[in-house]
């Protein structure tokens, strides 16, 4: 077991405590970006290998590490990214119509 | 008692996300200790032949841009979404002021900076097959300049300059530019986003005009990810 | 089989086009929404025709190296669902909506995109990609009245679903990770020899995943308040299409990626009916008081994709047929209801039970169809949910699932009582004048059509089980869907 995959635990499970406790909507949008950042990592770890040079073969290189997960990482960076500005552009639009970021106070709906 | 059933709360939570992390940690330990290096025979291939069966040398373009080009449309697609909610949820026409006063010297630098950005982001974008970059990248650096224009001048300033009717018009011709690019593979006889199997050859590995349809997708995504992001930062720094 | 690719593109195409037209062009907005729509409908006739046997369709001919698109009886349904439904959304929304007309069409169009990508992709990341895209831009219909109420329900339904992609996505790179492929025929035999701990538990995260974007009972408090202020002809394809879809990718996954054998193996069978037993009794008595009529459909809505779940996992091929057929019924019910619920709120802006006393005497013909329609979804004889209904209860008892078939029989006399409230209150006479708004042609007729289509498929149950009596064999055998998909 190496410590990369400790640190991504850790990353995922505090962002989950962010998102599950913390009462403040930006602290929830951090909650997400935080564990999102850890789901980049793993991606980053799966394709990783030992001595692996970055997939650009411009010379003969031995070890390359794998090219895939760099791909899928990329789109989960943009997808994430993407989430993140809506979710922030609402908060926004919460905060203006509410003038309040606590969770407790913002309760029109019924359910 | 109420504080004490807070308290409460608060340490069953915790005790539930330890809980899922040592679960986690046991999850992993098992993953890690099966031996899965010899199943990964796709990106051997990849590796191996991918150079030959795409032309282009960076493999993380020729995976993006190639073997699944169907997921960049996705990703695509979603910055465009995000964009339009972000452009919808402010109206366009009211641009409040976000004007913070610097002294000459940064708006000097500022306009100093801008050229080697355009230089640098088109070149990401035109050279992202061959060398780190690719549209993506590149297409963030574009989106720099409009995002630097509203950070020291003003929004208005910025919106002058890069009208957001404008950057809008950019970022649809990004995305209908990539579906029409792949459209090409259907008229050539071949399949939807076909590159290297469709009769435009993939070129010498290495050069500048290789890869097939590589390089144009790349320019379109940037073109689309510069617009994209430039919309979304206007929008939330427009919002009062 | 170039059709099944432009069943995604074409949708994806009218977007961005209709992005360029509200900047320059305004005049040809009205031909763009309303041609495409119908080119799309030819498109998805063309590809549900040729839809058996399965066809396999590669992108940039990579095979299997690349992303596959695989058109199998099970896909069709749904593409039968949004060819049933798109037309008579893209009509209604044209009179429906009073705010700005391009940001809502785009948005559907790029919805109706995501989901037919979720239902044709064979690929598992394609699949998480594709499902963002639905999501989001579902999260962006249901914001578009600004209100206060529509804005902190989206901001719910964004967190949910985020949070249950975030499961999907990390099940996704294990799979990758002990696989070291994405391609949904070479999983399952992959997966052969992995142990079975490690196995089970990537699916729990897959089921909770899922489970948070289809609003099973402990994880659905987002779905009543994204409905309670959003656009109503949203909600038709939200409850028609976008829980559905994300059922699809479960089913997709379980069924194919790890084959009916392990479910029943690990006890996936049985907690998933225990759940949707646990769910639609919560769920009904949970409609039972609500006084918003969008949020009692919403309950309803949840209580029906927990049959839905108890058929199609029984786990045999009656149970199927069954729970295929009442994805399409329920459909096309919750369908007809929505819409109704829209004309009275664009007539005189009633969301509460309370405003609609006395219209059934103003709006005979949609009235009628109103309650045509909330029996059928009851499950009384002789409508279509009658029909989907019973299917799943013999599929139940045949399965030895005694426990679930009675207490469908309970749940829909828990539901008859809410629906028959609604009915009561519609029909008592008023001596109020009540100022109405005419609803035009437009708004009427798409409700009749899906309400006519209630009955149509209740007396003529052949006519869809005709193209549902297919898809047991690809998904309780997945051997048949790998095959074809490997080229083999």
């Amino acid at each position: 077991m190496e410590i990369p995959y400790v640190v991504v635990i850790i990353l995922f499970c505090l962002g989950m405590y962010t998102i599950i406790t913390k009462k403040n909507l930006i602290k929830i949008v951090i909650g997400f970006t935080i564990v999102e950042s850890s789901l980049i990592l793993l991606l980053m770890l799966v394709g990783y290998k030992p001595d692996g040079t970055a997939p650009i073969l411009d010379k003969g290189y031995e070890i390359v590490v794998d090219p895939i997960p760099q791909a899928l990482a990329l789109t989960t960076i943009v997808i994430g990214g993407s989430v993140t500005a809506v979710m922030l552009a609402v908060v926004i639009k919460i905060h203006k119509r509410y003038r309040t970021l606590n969770i407790d106070e913002i309760r029109k709906l019924r359910g | 008692m109420s504080r004490l059933n807070e308290r409460f709360k608060k340490l069953y939570k915790i005790g539930l996300v330890i809980t899922f992390a040592i679960f986690l940690f046991f999850l992993f330990y098992d993953i890690h200790n099966l031996d899965s290096d010899g199943k990964r025979y796709l990106s051997e291939h990849y590796i191996s032949e991918g150079v030959q069966e795409t032309g282009a040398t960076n493999l993380v373009a020729s995976v993006l841009y190639d073997y699944r080009a169907f997921d960049t449309l996705g990703e695509a697609t979603v910055i465009l979404t995000a964009a339009t909610i972000l452009a919808f949820l402010v109206p366009i026409t009211k641009a409040t002021m976000f004007g913070t006063t610097f002294k000459s010297i940064v708006n000097q630098t500022i306009t100093l900076i801008i050229p080697f950005l355009a230089v640098l982001g088109a070149y990401l974008l035109l050279f992202g097959h061959l060398s780190p970059g690719g549209g993506f990248v590149g297409g963030v650096v574009l989106s720099v300049i409009p995002i630097l224009l509203t950070i020291t001048y003003s929004v208005d300033f910025s919106e002058y300059i890069f009208k957001p009717a404008q950057k809008k018009l950019v970022e649809n011709i990004g995305a209908i530019g990539f579906v029409l690019l792949g459209l090409l593979g259907v008229f050539t006889g071949s399949n939807f986003l076909a590159s290297g199997q469709a009769p435009f050859g993939t070129g010498s590995a290495g050069e500048v005009f290789s890869a097939g349809l590589i390089p144009y997708l790349n320019l379109m995504i940037g073109l689309k990810v510069g617009a994209g992001l430039a919309i979304i930062f206007n929008s939330l720094i427009k919002e009062k | 089989m170039e059709a099944a690719v432009l069943v995604i593109i074409s949708p994806l195409l009218t977007a961005f086009f209709l992005g360029i037209s509200r900047l320059y062009v305004k005049k040809i907005f009205f031909p763009l929404v309303t041609g495409s729509a119908i080119i799309y409908l030819y498109l998805l006739i063309l590809v549900i025709t040729n839809s058996y046997p399965a066809k396999v369709y590669s992108i940039g001919d990579w095979g299997m190296l690349g992303i596959n698109l695989m058109v199998d009886p099970f896909s069709s349904l749904f593409l039968l669902i949004i060819a049933i439904l798109f037309l008579p959304f893209i009509i209604f929304s044209m009179k429906y909506t009073k705010f700005i007309k391009h940001d809502y069409f785009i948005f559907a169009y790029l919805m109706i995109a995501g989901i037919s990508g979720m239902v044709l992709t064979a690929d598992l990341f394609n699949l998480y990609v594709f499902l963002e895209v639905s999501s989001l831009s579902s999260c962006a219909l249901s914001l578009q009245k600004k209100t206060d109420r529509g804005i902190e329900g989206t901001f719910k339904y964004l967190i949910m679903s985020t949070l249950g992609s975030f499961f999907i996505l990390l099940a996704t790179i294990l799979t990758y990770y002990l696989t070291g492929t994405l391609n949904m025929a070479e999983i399952p035999l992959a997966f052969e020899d992995i142990p079975f701990k490690i196995k089970s538990t990537i699916m729990a995260f897959f089921v909770f995943g899922y489970a948070l974007k289809i609003g099973l009972i402990p994880l659905h408090a987002w779905l009543p308040d994204a409905y309670e202020d959003s656009p109503i002809p949203y909600n038709v394809l939200s409850s028609g299409l976008v829980m559905k879809s994300a059922l699809y990718a479960l089913i997709r996954i379980l069924y194919i990626m790890f084959g009916i054998d392990f479910l029943d193996e690990s006890g996936m069978l049985t907690i998933v009916v225990f759940w949707g037993v646990i769910t639609f009794l919560i769920a009904h008595c949970l409609a039972f008081q609500q006084s918003n009529l969008n949020r009692l459909l919403a309950y309803s809505s949840i209580a029906q994709i927990a049959y839905i779940m108890i058929g199609l996992f029984v786990g045999t091929e009656a149970g199927l047929i069954a729970g295929s057929f009442h994805i399409l019924n329920h459909a096309i019910m919750k369908g007809a209801l929505f819409l109704v619920v829209g004309i009275f709120n664009y007539s005189l802006t009633a969301v509460e039970i309370e405003d609609i006393k006395g219209l059934g005497y103003k709006f005979p013909i949609i009235s009628f169809t109103f309650v045509v329609a909330s029996l059928a979804i009851v499950g009384l004889p002789p409508f279509n949910g009658f029909m989907s209904k019973w299917l799943i209860v013999e599929a139940a008892l045949e399965a030895d699932f005694v426990y679930a078939a009675f207490f469908i029989l309970v749940g829909t006399f828990l539901s008859l009582t809410y629906y028959l409230k609604v009915i009561v209150t519609l029909y008592t006479k008023t001596e109020e004048e009540l100022l109405i708004e005419e609803p035009g042609l437009s708004l009427k007729l798409p409700t009749i059509f899906l309400g006519s289509l209630c009955i149509v498929f209740g007396i003529v149950p052949s006519l869809p089980l005709s193209l549902m009596n297919k898809i047991p064999k690809f998904l309780l055998d997945n051997g048949e869907y790998i095959r074809i998909l490997l080229g083999g």
